[in-house]
């Protein structure tokens, strides 16, 4: 399958760059008001209410003047408390740096980790911002398969080909954005091995940590022997409490590269906005009740597609965290930028191709659950028309 | 417990040249627009992601300001709101420097240590025009010196950045020169009034879209109540 030339010239122009794909269709759906979106991470609820009153509540008390570069040490204390109870991470608050998001954390990890020609193994598919941050530090990505019929968990025999002797870091990231996979723990036991062996850094993505599904439990790579001095941390508050406008995430690493990454920080962005620290300060030593509410939301919504995907010829692996179906669309006969842009264009659903995640993925879609089930059973009944007539069209 | 201090891998080569950061000072109170602003954008729900320049009626401010401080028009969708006028700088630099040197002929302190991290030397005297891609200028700067490179800037390329969040009042902004304005990044903060928020701006040139997308893959967008707040700020001024 090769993608149509039909298809707007924003959007092809665009699409072999999956960053760049993904913003051009958010555009393209914003010129649809009724458009139903299940295309961006964003989660639709509502910052819980005792996160936005510690807000508040700091900026009514002038608590605002910049932290310390790493972050305010209340929160690093905080987090580091979070790594060891939940994690069994082996950390303290020195090896905690407080980022502006996520995505920061990556930029800051490949700058302070990375020389020119270094490479990074990739899960694939992924989240292409993974490969801006290696680049922009004259990394070099190198992907490593993942495959349906293995729930797109992460194969040690698949990493261990993929080493050369340039191989400096694996990315690891589980639950996986876009197929919601996880690595799990014996892999990541086997892994571990692996990347000792090797002398391997391995930078551990667990931004979807609190979204699992089925009885999966989460396991951080970063608690298994000898794993402590190699392994970076990566994790947010945007996802788990729907707070992805503060800008607020946070890693742990070793304390030699948590103040080279501080330095980078300085040059790059400057410390993290002071009452997006109090919002995260107030999310993780506040009241769980929200996530765990999310958390049921979350489920229902998955039963929900569980069921009504497949009875419109789309079919997926095992989704087990996260808030994505990646969904095998080849049987439609359609490229996925182009599929993609038809649900858009006749049926008002914004779904991101499986492009936008890696050239190769042609024949898959992401769809996400940040709707209402309300929303996405209309999502459902927009797109089984449209799938119909492509699919008899090309049959 | 024995907390991990050392990596198992030497760290990169280039955060050998950056210096340990200095510490902020404290900051000004928070005038009562700006809490009322904050209050209100976290009562209507603006904690989620903006769109990736920034809010449009920040920008549209951003704007405003730069016409009627400098006289330069410019239209918002050339402006991407940032974290502090740091990332707007290190931006600008990465993006631009093209492996060449950054010729600053007056105040660099604020640039150090981004190009530092790039690789990019700084010279405060031309040798070789060949040799840079950046002219780094400030309100302060001394226009008998400056004057004499503006008209290098297109002979050779050049890229010009004029740092707003440097106080003062010598050199007249490069851009109300026309042919020069697709050249020129203009550089805003707040930091000024609200410097823990981290909220600045760039605008204007040619790379302006480049520009944004760097900065999208860095941290996607800027802190959503603190541009709601700054905009605050605005309405009090």
């Amino acid at each position: 399958m090769t993608a149509n030339p039909n298809i707007p010239e924003e959007v092809r122009a665009v699409a072999a760059d999956g960053t760049k794909l993904r913003y051009a269709l958010m555009e393209l759906a914003a010129q649809y008001p009724d458009a139903i979106a299940l295309g961006r991470g964003d989660p639709d609820m509502a910052t819980p209410a005792h996160i936005r009153e510690a807000v508040l509540r700091s900026i009514r008390d002038g608590q605002t003047a910049p932290t310390p570069m790493a972050g305010m040490p209340a929160l690093r204390d905080a987090i580091a408390a979070k790594f060891r109870r939940e994690n069994a991470l082996p950390v303290g608050g020195e090896n905690i740096l407080v980022t502006t998001g996520g995505q920061e954390g990556l930029f800051l990890i490949m700058q302070a980790l990375l020389d020119p020609g270094d490479e990074v193994l990739v899960p694939d598919p992924r989240y292409t911002s993974y490969d801006e941050a290696i680049a922009s530090a004259g990394g070099k990505f190198v992907l490593v398969p993942t495959e349906h019929d293995d729930a797109f968990n992460l194969r040690p025999e698949a990493v261990e080909a993929a080493i050369t002797s340039r191989t400096k870091a694996l990315l690891i990231v589980t639950p996986s954005n876009p197929t919601g996979g996880i690595v799990t723990e014996d892999r990541l036991r086997a892994i571990a091995d692996i990347a000792i062996r090797h002398n391997l850094i391995v930078i551990s993505d667990e931004i979807y940590e609190k979204f699992l599904y089925d009885g999966w439990k989460h396991f951080s790579i970063g608690s298994l022997p000898g794993m402590a001095e190699r392994t970076i941390t990566l994790n947010g508050f945007s996802k788990t409490y729907a707070m992805t406008g503060f800008r607020v995430g946070f890693l742990s690493a070793p304390v030699n590269l948590i103040q080279a990454m501080t330095k980078v920080k300085a040059a790059t962005t400057g410390p993290t906005a002071t009452i997006s620290q109090w919002a995260g300060l107030a999310a993780l030593t506040g009241s769980q009740e929200p996530l765990h509410e999310f958390q049921r939301i979350y489920n229902e919504r998955r039963t929900l597609m569980l069921t009504g995907l497949p009875q419109m010829g789309l079919n997926f692996s095992d989704p087990r965290g996260a808030f994505f179906f990646w969904t095998n669309s080849s049987a439609i006969g359609i490229h996925a930028t182009e599929l993609s842009y038809l649900l858009l264009k006749e049926g008002r659903v914004l779904i991101f191709p499986g492009t936008a995640f890696g050239e190769q993925w042609g024949g898959y879609l992401r769809i996400s659950i940040l709707q209402s089930t309300d929303l996405l059973q209309e999502a459902l009944t927009r797109m089984q028309p449209i799938l119909d007539q492509y699919r008899a069209q090309t049959r | 417990m024995n907390t991990p201090q050392t990596l198992s891998r030497p760290l990169a080569a280039r955060v050998q040249a950056l210096t340990d950061p200095a510490a902020y000072g404290d900051a000004p109170p928070v005038p009562q627009a700006v809490l009322d602003a904050a209050a209100s954008a976290l009562e209507a729900g603006h904690t989620h992601y903006t769109d990736r320049p920034g809010i449009e009626p920040l920008r549209e401010k951003a704007v405003g300001w730069l016409g009627a401080r400098y006289g330069i028009e410019l239209d918002a969708g050339q402006v991407t709101i940032t974290c502090g006028a740091t990332e707007a700088r290190f931006v600008t630099l990465k993006q631009l420097a093209a492996g060449k040197s950054v010729l600053a002929p007056g105040q660099h302190e604020r640039i150090a240590q981004a190009a530092a991290l790039i690789g990019a030397p700084i010279v405060q005297t031309i040798s070789d025009p060949a040799a840079v891609s950046i002219l780094y200028l400030t309100p302060d700067d001394d226009p008998t010196l400056v004057t004499p490179l503006l008209g290098l800037v297109q002979v050779h390329d050049w890229w010009v950045i004029y740092d707003t969040a440097v106080p003062g009042e010598r050199l007249a902004h490069p851009a109300l020169d026309a042919q020069l304005a697709p050249r020129v990044i203009s550089i805003g903060s707040y930091s000024h009034r609200l410097p823990g928020w981290r909220i600045g701006w760039m605008a204007g040139s040619s790379a302006a879209n480049k520009l944004r997308a760097y900065k999208q893959s860095m941290t996607i967008c800027t802190t959503s109540i603190a541009q709601w707040a700054a905009l605050g700020l605005e309405a009090e001024a």
